[in-house]
């Protein structure tokens, strides 16, 4: 019998998009496990295929978004995370879980900080796909919608460096208009291995073609939406990595 | 056991129409802006202390923390402190000292956590605090006070 690609989803209190999240992976194809931090080491991290950081409100925000959730993965897991991405795993940080991954250090330096609104924004954004070839997002069109729900979501690097990171093919996604502040209109990053990636959208919202605000979108005409299809994506790269064929 | 005072500014944050703070527009020259005040009472050395700071309160690319204990702004007409009333629950504080607590390698040790928010208000003409109070503080679960430009508490 095929194996399933398992996936490994890591809760802090706060965080409420695990059930979504899970839901979705699920039906992409994987097998979904919702861990609490508490209880993860590197026994279940070796388990899995994909770790991933869903959305929510980690520790209620409290000092900064991700910040206490990052100094608990790092008492809990310590170096195990990186050594599991050294192994071959993949990480996924959505929104709360892109917060987190920056502040880990999994990805191009820099922070996610409060809108430049100053408020939290919930709507549907305009992305555009600024790499080919990512596990993560080949099976999406170059141009595509999610939506996004976030306080802070304006990603700001050291000087000079959003724009090194969009030259460098790091930057995985950017916003079609000026929504957050971003630097270089930043929605997502990913690392030099391509192994992690980190956006603000949540795909999650986007399952089903049925999610979307217009009733009669039909994006590649199937029953599916974008945020599926990044879910499809990561799964068949791995369940070809586990069939032993090149992804 | 020792008192650290750290005052987090955000490097881009500039100054907000105050307007934006009160309920009724008051449509003149006001601007404002806000920083995070932590005071803690801890044991060990001032060097850790300061590295907790930098480490647990401080975003090291966006903020920037003044230890003077003096306000980080100059050029204000008053500021407003405001935090949460001693015995309230204050879930900030919480999250940080569990964090704290949670901590196997701790260098200090911190007996109190005290986090205030701090509104600086710019004007160039007179301007009275208490409409900020009114607006901005709870009188159920906030204490706050206001120290003007010659530093005398007002309020």
């Amino acid at each position: 019998m095929e194996e399933r690609p398992k996936a490994l989803l890591l809760k802090f209190p706060g965080t409420n998009c695990d059930s979504e999240t899970a839901r979705a992976l699920e039906a992409a194809g994987f097998v979904a496990e919702v861990l609490p931090i508490s209880r993860a080491n590197e026994t279940v991290l070796e388990a899995a295929h994909l770790v991933v950081f869903s959305g929510g409100f980690s520790y209620g925000d409290y000092v900064m978004a991700g910040r206490l959730a990052q100094l608990e993965a790092e008492r809990k897991l310590g170096d195990s995370l990186m050594r599991f991405r050294d192994n071959g795993g993949y990480l996924l940080g959505i929104c709360n879980g892109f917060q987190i991954l920056t502040k880990l250090g999994f990805l191009p330096r820099g922070s996610l900080i409060n809108n430049t609104s100053g408020r939290f924004i919930c709507r549907w954004a305009g992305l555009k796909r600024e790499v080919s070839g990512n596990p993560f997002l080949k099976g999406l069109p170059e141009s595509f919608e999610l939506p996004v729900a976030h306080a802070e979501g304006r990603f700001i690097a050291p000087d000079g460096d959003a724009q090194d990171y969009l030259g460098r093919g790091l930057v995985a996604l950017t916003y079609t208009s000026d929504i957050n502040g971003s630097s270089s209109a930043i929605a997502g990053l990913a690392d030099e291995t391509g192994r992690v990636l980190g956006l603000m959208p949540h795909p999650e919202r986007f399952l089903w073609a049925s999610n979307h605000y217009d009733p009669d979108w039909r994006g590649d005409g199937s029953e599916w939406g974008w945020g599926y299809m990044m879910f499809k994506s990561i799964h068949d790269t791995i369940a070809a990595e586990i069939a032993g064929h090149s992804p | 056991m020792a008192i650290l005072t750290a005052e987090v500014i955000g490097k881009l944050d500039g100054k907000g129409d105050a307007d934006t703070l009160v309920y009724a527009p008051m449509g003149g020259d006001c601007t404002y802006q806000k920083t995070r005040v932590y005071s803690i009472d801890y044991n060990g050395a001032s060097n850790d202390a300061e590295q907790f700071v930098m480490g647990t309160l401080v975003d090291g690319y966006a903020e920037e923390v003044s230890f003077t204990g003096e306000p980080a702004i100059e050029n204000y007409a008053f500021f407003i402190d405001y935090g949460m009333k001693p015995g309230a629950l204050d879930l900030e504080k919480e999250a940080i000292m569990s964090s704290h607590r949670g901590a196997r390698d701790r260098s200090i040790d911190i007996s109190s956590l005290k986090i205030t928010q701090r509104v600086y208000i710019f004007s160039g003409g007179e301007v009275a605090p208490n409409r900020f109070i009114r607006d901005i503080c709870n009188s159920a679960i906030h204490v706050w006070s206001v120290t003007e430009a010659n530093d005398r508490d007002v309020a």
